[in-house]
């Protein structure tokens, strides 16, 4: 429950914080910060944001269950009763649309653990896609509540490309063209800003390269797709194959592939999951946002969500999918 | 579209009204644009002084004599362009008129450290060739690069049968005929296909004082003459060695494109941020011919570039594709004109500005005009433009002028600021919004400079581009 109280963000958040302090969670171990691998992630606006964060807590605390600030000097893990440790905890997520204030997610509650693949299924509309865009700060969207806690740290004090560079990565479900802007200098950009942050030494064009042409046979791509213009006259498949291509380069402790299968072929489909199964590790977890049953036929998920209306109404495993797949949304919703 | 109206009255009925190259239109035109004004005390001092400065100048080449006479005769009744004359009313020359304006004197600027090229090229120094450099194998036999005098008498008889015979000019024009110092001639021969690029660099040697306010003009004047099926590249670039260097540039390009021959054009006007930049390049195509316009534009204080590309024959191919950018308190003006009177010509025009300065101002006037004879032109123009900072102006005027009734014509203007969609992309991989802006303002000119034909000059290009943002 750390992220309840790491919530407390813009002034917005301040009347969603009283119903929350006003029932307590039962007290626990407070989450730390950061996890010893994560050490050398840790930079200094993270642990500026952390300072900021305890200093406020301070002012509100009273009620609330954490006995001690986080610090990000103590070690100790939050494992849960199964030992798992969370990656991402989203409690109580509201958001609207900026511009009309309409509002789409309507609490959505989600705990995706180290080394776990979810999916979240749902009818259009049911907000699966706003979700996604909300996880990486997409500025459409507007957080009018709740919490997004990952890797111990508040996604919602940190800025998009923060929010990257800490290991979040979504797939577009329609990713825009950029003319003029190469799709060889664009992976370099965004590889090199990675670099940056861990303090590591940048990698020149020709470095890169060689470094890419491996990649691209993770998704079965020629080199010549390096010096297209990002997305430019891209088909559907190669917009997906060049999504994920991005994220076996850049790496994520999170993936969020939001309807990586949609408009795909049943071999481009086949090569994208190979890709995608062959970048999980133990660590690493992936979000999924689909439509069908057949992606989780080659990704095997661990467990299966339902959305609908704002909210995860139903959580259970592939035999969710199934039941789905036959009867359709009635089956669950009703 | 009144404005467009207004702008076809003074200047394109005329031109439609009578055969164009007959010579009392010339008249005819000056005087619609200017009925009711007098001769203007300023320019008659100009073209006087202009006058002076050449009559020690060795030229006594008639065609260039022509041009003299011709312009000395315009200036009589044109007086300098206010804002309430439609080609001048977004673009401000008052700054060039209450300044002390100089012919430049002749006196050789030696030029250290010029980067190198491989290409054939004349360096232009304040309108005077001073240098000229062609390998032996550069140029094919019979095609001629060089002074208007050194042509031999056929070639001096061909090439003024086109000089100077153009009557829609305006005062800048003008000021270029009475004040050119010498001609430039490239001539290409029939069927000839020249490989390399004419590269024509040229240079601001006198630099004025912005306290005193003394503005040393110069005139460069360039004709090329391509003969039917010919093929040639013609590089342009504008330099200053002093980047706060105060002068006034106005240049003169004509290029006659004949029968079945082609003319790609590169144009790269880099000219300091205090300097004056005005422009005209005039085209001429017969049948079946090519003309490709290259252009990236930064410089200047004010810079414009007058195009005007007349159609002589039916199925032309006539491609514009032009960049400007102002990072500075600059005005940016491109004035283009296409004047289809011939079947089945095919122009395609892309204009993108960029405005960085709150205080600096695009300005884009296209005119397409289809005439009666025209059918079955395919016509596209588009400009894009990007505002970066609040009060950032941009003032266009794409105008399409249909008369025939069987075209196919297309037009499209876009302002804006950069697509958030693009920066979310940037971010969400990672890229912080200063560099994605960065990344995203220089693709938008990638578009254009990776037109430009030679790998030499689109790097230039895209190095300058990158230098100033």
């Amino acid at each position: 429950m750390a992220g309840v109280n790491l919530q407390l963000r813009h002034g917005y958040s301040i009347a969603q914080f009283v119903p929350t302090v006003s029932s307590p969670p039962p007290p626990r171990v407070v989450r730390l910060g950061i996890s010893p691998s994560r050490v050398l992630c840790c930079n200094l606006r993270a642990k500026i944001a952390a300072g900021l964060t305890s200093r406020r807590l301070d002012t509100v605390s009273v009620s609330s269950a954490v006995d001690s600030p986080p610090s990000s000097d103590s070690l100790t893990e939050d494992r849960d009763d199964k030992g798992r440790i969370p990656l991402l905890e989203v409690r109580d997520l509201r958001a609207v649309i900026v511009e009309s204030r309409q509002e789409i997610l309507k609490g959505v509650n989600l705990v995706v653990y180290e080394g776990e693949v979810h999916a979240v299924m749902g009818k259009n509309g049911s907000g699966k896609s706003t979700f996604s865009k909300v996880l990486v700060g997409h500025p459409d969207y507007e957080v009018t509540g709740g919490s997004i806690v990952f890797k111990g740290q508040n996604l919602l004090d940190m800025e998009p490309e923060e929010r990257s560079l800490a290991g979040l990565f979504m797939s577009f479900q329609s990713p825009v063209e950029i003319p003029g802007v190469s799709n060889m200098d664009f992976l370099n950009m965004a590889f090199n800003a990675r670099k940056r942050k861990l303090g590591q030494p940048e990698l020149d064009p020709i470095q890169f390269y060689s470094l890419l042409v491996s990649k691209l046979e993770v998704v079965n791509m020629k080199t010549d797709f390096l010096n297209r213009n990002v997305n430019e006259g891209f088909s559907g498949g190669e917009r997906k194959r060049n999504e994920i291509l991005q994220l076996a380069v850049l790496g994520a402790e999170l993936a969020i592939l939001d309807e990586i299968d949609s408009g795909l072929d049943v071999d481009a489909l086949q090569d994208v999951a190979k890709a995608v199964n062959g970048l999980l590790t133990p660590k690493n977890s992936v979000l999924m946002i689909t439509h069908y049953q057949r992606l989780l036929d080659y990704i095997k998920p661990t467990l299966i969500h339902i959305m609908e209306n704002g909210r995860i109404i139903r959580t259970g495993d592939n035999s969710l999918a199934k039941l789905l797949e036959k009867e359709g949304y009635k089956a669950i919703s009703g | 579209m009144a404005a467009a109206t207004v702008l076809s009255r003074l200047s394109l009925i005329p031109n439609l009204s009578s055969k164009p190259k007959s010579k009392p239109n010339r008249r005819t035109t000056t005087s619609v644009s200017v009925r009711a004004s007098f001769s203007d005390p300023f320019v008659l001092q100009l073209a006087e002084s202009l006058e002076d400065s050449l009559s020690i100048s060795p030229s006594s080449s008639s065609s260039l004599q022509r041009i003299r006479d011709s312009s000395a005769e315009t200036l009589l009744s044109t007086p300098w362009p206010s804002r309430k004359d439609e080609p001048f009313r977004f673009t401000d020359t008052s700054f060039i008129r209450y300044s002390q304006i100089e012919p430049v004197s002749r006196n050789s600027t030696n030029l250290e450290n010029l980067n190198e090229t491989h290409f054939p090229n004349a360096v232009i120094i304040d309108g005077f060739v001073s240098n000229l450099t062609i390998g032996e194998s550069d140029l094919p036999k019979g095609v001629y690069f060089g002074s208007y005098s050194g042509l031999g008498e056929e070639l001096t008889n061909r090439v003024s049968e086109f000089v100077g015979d153009f009557d829609s000019g305006d005062l800048f024009w003008s000021i270029n005929g009475i004040g050119a110092p010498e001609l430039t001639v490239i001539y290409v021969p029939v069927g000839c296909k020249v490989e390399k690029p004419i590269y024509l660099r040229y240079f601001a040697g006198e630099i004025g004082d912005q306290e005193t306010k003394r503005l040393p003009v110069s005139n460069p004047r360039v004709f090329v003459l391509v003969e039917e099926g010919g093929e040639i590249g013609i590089v342009e670039e504008f330099v200053c060695r002093d980047e706060d260097g105060f002068y006034w540039t106005n240049p003169v390009l004509e290029v006659v494109v004949l029968k079945n021959a082609k003319v790609k054009h590169s144009y790269l006007q880099k000219e300091s941020m205090a300097s004056a930049h005005i422009k005209w390049t005039f085209v001429r195509q017969e049948a079946e011919s090519e003309y490709e316009l290259v252009e990236v534009s930064t410089g200047g204080r004010l810079g414009r570039h007058n195009l005007h590309v007349q159609q002589l024959g039916p199925d032309t191919l006539t491609e514009l594709t032009t960049f400007h950018m102002c990072v500075n308190e600059q005005t940016l003006d491109l004035h283009s004109r296409i004047v289809l009177d011939h079947p089945r010509g095919s122009s395609r025009q892309l204009h993108k500005c960029i405005v960085a300065h709150s205080s600096g101002q695009a300005v884009f006037d296209g005119n397409v005009r289809v005439n009666r004879l025209a059918q079955q032109t395919n016509a596209g123009q588009l400009t894009r433009s990007l505002l970066l900072k609040p009060r950032a102006t941009v003032n266009i005027k794409p105008n399409l002028q249909i008369i025939a009734d069987d075209v196919k014509c297309s037009h499209g203007a876009a302002i804006s600021d950069l697509e958030e969609d693009q920066l979310f992309y940037f971010q969400a991989r990672g890229i912080d919004l200063k560099s994605a802006r960065r990344a995203l303002i220089s693709s938008f000119g990638a578009e254009v400079i990776e037109r430009f034909p030679n790998r030499e000059i689109r790097d230039q290009a895209r190095n300058h581009v990158k230098g100033l943002l």
